[in-house]
């Protein structure tokens, strides 16, 4: 019974994706038009994509620039997130910095940053690490302004100094909400990964979807959207598991006993 | 070397007078505590307390809420800083908190990342023990609190006792002098309440260790303390210290039938609501 369970709900989000690609393949024959090939079709194009060295040179471009743009946000917004957090000052100082950023499309920057940076990698990156700075920030504040302050007097009576304390007791405190941020950091990363590579066309995943949709080879426009959505569901599910490895104390306790048996 | 006449009024050296207070391990010395509230008002919390605490004493300090008796807990713990007034250990002013001072509160306040060997670890860790010899005294202390077998459990997947009694095996474990114990068991049902107050009860009466209990429970604080102080509201003042003069070690289910227990609660609670009266008439 609950193995029968468990193995149902392993296959759902299988059995999810193929029901969508059906509804796409049945759509498709009905519509029967030039620019809306078959599910069956574009799935065949995608090993001819990924299988030419060009092509497959420039969606491994994209990656590295969304790790590159994704890493640094990540390893500048959680310090500053905490310290906004834990001193009122320091978030006196970031806060409106922060709230003129934040409701700005960070694609909608491209053509200014383009102007000083080029069209090449710093450009694209620097877009990146802004779309995935403000979530990581503001989940960081979020969870380090929630941390008990009885917690951080316990460690103050054991000898911990202030940084030890930001270090050893914020931190791990607010973990979970950190990687939340961080969740959303890497979605927003490949957004603003094909974003930046539509206006700055010159290479990464972007910039082949959009030179085939202008060449009307819309089989590789649709492989390519696969390939997209696909490549986020991997990362979304590979940090998730992540995340779970890192905050399963924060969890509901069934969950812990679960993973332990 | 002058010997000095009042050595209670001496802020100075720790030596002399650490050696003419020998039995004094704090004393809290005219302290005074005001909070900023909005604007130019402010709320003073504490007026005026003077208190000694000697070495191995357990005292309650038992007041309504409100009364400021946590503030003057967290100021021995050098969490808040006095207005006015000086609190000091062992003859040294406390200007922050330090291990010499092991805090438990009504919160638990457990580090829930760790697991109940990793929080009892933690402040031996801290002081450099390694890690074997600190895992050997923490089981040791986690047996002694009545949680072996919980040694890998998340906070998370334990009740509120269990929680309390990591957070006191946790302070145990890197051998404060003082406990200060804020409410701590003001968060549990009575019949875990109960259970844990004769567990510390036999935790203390090993090693006897100076402990600081704030509580609003008469009962509670009669049952455990040597001395009690009770304390007024708004702004709080010692209104009385009782000395609990009942023999040791203690087994409640005699104490509650012991007319001299019942004196002292009733006695007590009488005081407590007189300056409940006398803050409503003012």
């Amino acid at each position: 019974m609950t193995f029968a369970r468990r193995i149902i709900s392993k296959l759902s989000p299988f059995l999810a994706c193929l029901g969508l690609l059906a509804v796409w393949q049945l759509a498709a024959l009905w519509l029967d038009t030039e620019s809306f090939p078959t599910a069956w079709h574009a799935l065949r194009t995608v090993p001819q994509v990924l299988g030419d060295p060009e092509q497959l040179l420039n969606i491994l471009d994209s990656i590295r620039r969304m790790a590159i743009g994704f890493s640094l946000a990540v390893a500048i917004s959680i310090p500053l997130g905490l310290a906004m957090g834990r001193s009122a000052r320091v978030a006196a100082f970031f806060n409106p910095l922060l709230m003129m950023i934040y409701p700005v499309p960070k694609a909608a920057l491209m053509p200014i940053i383009m102007l000083w940076l080029g069209v090449g990698d710093a450009s694209k990156t620097l877009v990146i690490f802004l779309g995935v700075s403000l979530p990581v920030i503001y989940h960081a504040f979020q969870g380090a302004r929630a941390v008990e302050e009885k917690m951080l007097w316990s460690g103050a009576a054991m000898g911990l100094n202030g940084l030890q304390r930001m270090v050893r007791i914020v931190l791990p405190a607010a973990l979970p909400e950190i990687l939340t941020g961080c969740r959303t950091g890497l979605v927003l990363a490949l957004i603003t990964m094909v974003t930046s590579e539509m206006i700055a066309r010159q290479s990464g995943a972007g910039n082949i979807l959009f030179n085939a949709m202008d060449m009307a080879q819309y089989d590789t426009v649709f492989a390519m959207i696969i390939i997209i959505g696909a490549l986020g569901i991997v990362l979304d599910a590979a940090f998730d598991k992540l995340r779970w490895r890192l905050v399963k104390w924060a969890e509901p306790h069934q969950e812990i006993l679960l993973g332990a048996s | 070397m002058q010997v000095p006449l009042r050595p209670e009024t001496d802020t100075g050296s720790g030596v002399t007078s650490a050696h003419h207070r020998a039995r004094a391990m704090i004393e809290i010395d005219r302290v005074s505590k005001r909070f900023e509230t909005s604007g130019r008002k402010s709320h003073l919390a504490l007026s005026d307390i003077a208190l000694t605490i000697d070495d191995g004493a357990f005292v309650s300090i038992l007041g309504p809420s409100g009364c400021g008796k946590s503030t003057l807990l967290y100021i021995v713990g050098g969490f808040v800083a006095p207005s006015e007034g000086i609190a000091r250990m062992k003859g040294a002013a406390i200007t922050g908190p330090g291990p010499d001072r092991g805090p438990v509160f009504q919160e638990f306040a457990l580090f829930p990342w760790k697991t109940v060997l990793g929080n009892v670890m933690y402040g031996l860790r801290q002081q450099g023990v390694k890690r074997g010899e600190a895992e050997t005294q923490s089981l040791r202390l986690i047996e002694m609190v009545g949680l072996k077998g919980f040694e890998h459990f998340y906070p998370k997947e334990l009740s509120g006792g269990m929680k309390q009694r990591v957070a006191i095996a946790r302070t145990l474990a890197y051998r404060p002098s003082v406990l200060l114990m804020d409410e701590p068991f003001g968060a549990l049902d009575a019949h875990t309440r109960t259970r844990l107050q004769n567990d510390l009860l036999n935790i203390w009466e090993r090693d006897r260790k100076t402990v600081l209990f704030v509580t609003h429970s008469v009962e509670e604080a009669v049952f455990l303390s040597d001395k009690v102080v009770v304390m007024t509201r708004a702004p709080g003042r010692i209104k009385e210290i009782v000395s609990i003069d009942l023999p040791r070690p203690r087994v409640r289910a005699e104490l509650l039938l012991d007319s001299r227990y019942q004196k002292y609660v009733v006695d007590i609670e009488r005081m407590i609501d007189d300056g409940r009266d006398d803050a409503e008439h003012s």
